[in-house]
């Protein structure tokens, strides 16, 4: 799969008038969502590559291919999860054995807490995204990617299994508009208060203690298109098309362009 | 859950497939029964295996060859609304050996060779999912993963014999090079077992009766409390389900690779005992709370109603079909 997108920065004193410019031309209210996102790093054991240089039992054909293969790019991945407002400041779920053990009738039983966050049943999606195609002649972004379901609750062990390590974490919160083809996120990202963790948090902090990414409290506005097969020209070539015909269209309100291709490298050094 | 068994037979020069062998056994040692096929079914199987296994083993190191790591995907037809990823846990993380105490350690230090290979973690995850994390595993991991080979049992027959469900297929692999494998063999205990007493939970945690749970129940003929069972009482139902799977293969006298109670076999029905445990001891867990941010990105047809059903048998099968390469 392909994704085709283009990009704008949006100060926060334009973010209301935005979406309900966003909402009249897509004819939808917005549809406002918060996930989290973990951020994950390939990762293999130190001094396998290159180490095949000395190697003699190799075919000179076989040698350079494995070389290439154990060289070969290596990214950062990463998983996310929709959350809802009421996850956040929220406590985990009652565990109604040391509830028991506890003893403590004091306070009516009968009333659960308002809301309850459960880490063990939040679902998780794997977004891979590539370094964006160079040299297209199109003035979109381009990049190869991937979004794949996996269990719900912790995704540590297996990610771990299969090669990744957590690194961090963070949270986008946004609105989502569907204008024909075109999925249009205008979104920002926020940071979790305190200290870094080093597995997925299992609670989420009260979203008024979230500190923004970007001071100024901008946003980003991002219009892509997800392109089935990639390899198809002619498709690739109309949903560029659709792209730009949408920045035609929001072409007084903001300017949408393509991303500087380095700044979305996901690769890991 | 059905506890089942696994069996392979290797094909040999004289013989390629034991398919007609055993049918041909089985109607001799069950007489009574009717051997006609009641369905059809499917395997394919696709292994994994981390870079360092490629490496020639040099003469001249001393490392001893690290322990190899698999990553296996596996899909049953009849286990149709998830695929199976089972991986080898990564080795514990030694931190990092300190470069100033440069004095090594004795040099003749035995390296135990018997290490088991590292145990290995248990993923279901929807059909659409399956084939995009496989692609992106070969794209994005090339430097640690590499796809060694793919099996499938293309054309599987299912009999119907006594208590047990037997399926029988023939294994081709497919990738790197076509060539015959030889036949596996599922045997699945049909008649009343304490695991399928245990209610499946349901999407929102909590136990239900009258759902498609409680018909399995019924079906085992076996109605039971949380309270009544406990693990002990799991481990023992599937050493007896084993005696009576070895029983059944014994009467065929067909020698092949076994694979029943290996390690983690059972581990979900006991998260499932333990979950319900938990959630009878309790007043209520209903969680009533929306979950309208699913619908962002979480698809509901992803949602699957059991996804742990088979993950014994796709264990047994992958133990059978983990040839070494």
């Amino acid at each position: 799969m392909h994704e085709q997108s283009l990009f704008a920065s949006v100060p926060v004193h334009q973010h209301h008038e935005l979406l309900q410019q966003l909402a009249g031309l897509t004819a939808m209210q917005p549809r406002h969502c918060l996930e989290r996102r973990l951020i994950f790093k390939a990762y293999r054991k130190p001094g396998l590559a290159g180490r095949t240089g000395a190697s003699q039992d190799l075919q000179q054909g076989d040698l350079q291919r494995l070389n290439k293969m154990l060289n070969g790019n290596m990214y950062y991945t990463q998983v996310i999860g929709p959350v809802s407002e009421l996850d956040f400041g929220s406590t985990a779920p009652v565990d109604h054995d040391t509830q028991m053990a506890g003893m403590d009738d004091s306070k009516p039983s009968g009333s659960p807490s308002p809301s309850s966050y459960d880490y063990e049943r939040q679902p998780w999606k794997l977004e891979f995204r590539d370094i964006p195609e160079a040299g297209t002649r199109s003035a979109v972004t381009s990049r190869l990617m991937s979004s794949a379901t996996l269990p719900r609750g912790d995704v540590v062990q297996a990610m771990n299994a299969w090669g990744y390590h957590f690194t961090t974490e963070y949270v986008v919160e946004g609105d989502m508009f569907i204008h024909n083809d075109i999925a249009i996120f205008l979104h920002r990202v926020l940071h979790y208060p305190g200290d870094e963790s080093s597995l997925p948090r299992r609670q989420l902090p009260a979203l008024k203690d979230m500190t923004l990414f970007e001071k100024s409290g901008s946003y980003v506005l991002q219009a892509f298109i997800i392109v089935q097969d990639g390899s198809n020209q002619e498709t690739m070539k109309t949903a560029s098309q659709h792209l730009f015909g949408l920045r035609e269209q929001l072409k007084s309100a903001v300017l949408l362009e393509q991303a500087d291709r380095l700044s979305l490298d996901t690769r890991a050094k | 859950m059905p506890i089942t068994g696994v069996y392979f037979i290797p094909s040999n020069p004289n013989a390629s497939t034991a398919l007609q062998i055993i049918t041909e056994r089985l109607r001799a040692a069950f007489p009574d029964e009717e051997l006609t096929p009641i369905g059809r079914w499917g395997l394919e199987q696709k292994l994994l295996r981390d870079t360092p296994g490629l490496l020639p083993a040099s003469s001249n190191s001393n490392k001893k060859p690290p322990n190899p790591r698999y990553m296996q995907f596996l899909s049953l037809t009849h286990y149709p609304t998830h695929g199976f990823i089972y991986t080898s846990e990564p080795e514990k993380q030694t931190p990092a050996p300190n470069q100033n105490q440069g004095a090594q350690g004795p040099i003749n230090a035995i390296a135990p060779d018997h290490s088991p290979s590292p145990p290995m973690v248990m993923t279901t995850i929807p059909p659409s999912s399956y084939g995009t994390l496989f692609q992106h595993f070969t794209y994005a991991c090339q430097p640690f993963w590499t796809h060694r080979l793919t099996l499938a049992v293309p054309n599987g027959i299912v009999y119907e014999v006594g208590d047990f469900r037997v399926r029988l297929g023939d294994v081709r692999q497919t990738f790197p090079t076509a060539r015959v494998r030889g036949t596996v063999v599922e045997i699945e205990w049909r008649g009343p077992s304490v695991v399928e007493a245990i209610p499946m939970d349901r999407e929102d945690g909590s136990f239900g009766v009258g759902d498609g749970s409680s018909v399995d129940a019924e079906a085992a003929g076996i109605h039971l409390a949380s309270s009544a069972i406990e693990e002990s009482d799991i481990d023992a139902e599937y050493a007896a389900t084993a005696s009576l799977i070895r029983e059944f293969w014994g009467r065929l006298g067909v020698e092949a690779r076994e694979a029943i109670l290996i390690p983690n076999v059972g581990m979900e029905v006991k998260d499932r005992l333990r979950r319900w445990k938990k959630a009878g001891s309790g007043v209520d867990t209903v969680d009533t709370r929306v979950d309208n941010a699913g619908s962002m990105i979480g698809e509901r047809a992803d949602e699957d109603p059991d996804p742990w059903s088979g993950a014994d048998v796709a264990r047994q099968f992958m133990e059978v079909l983990r040839f070494n390469r």
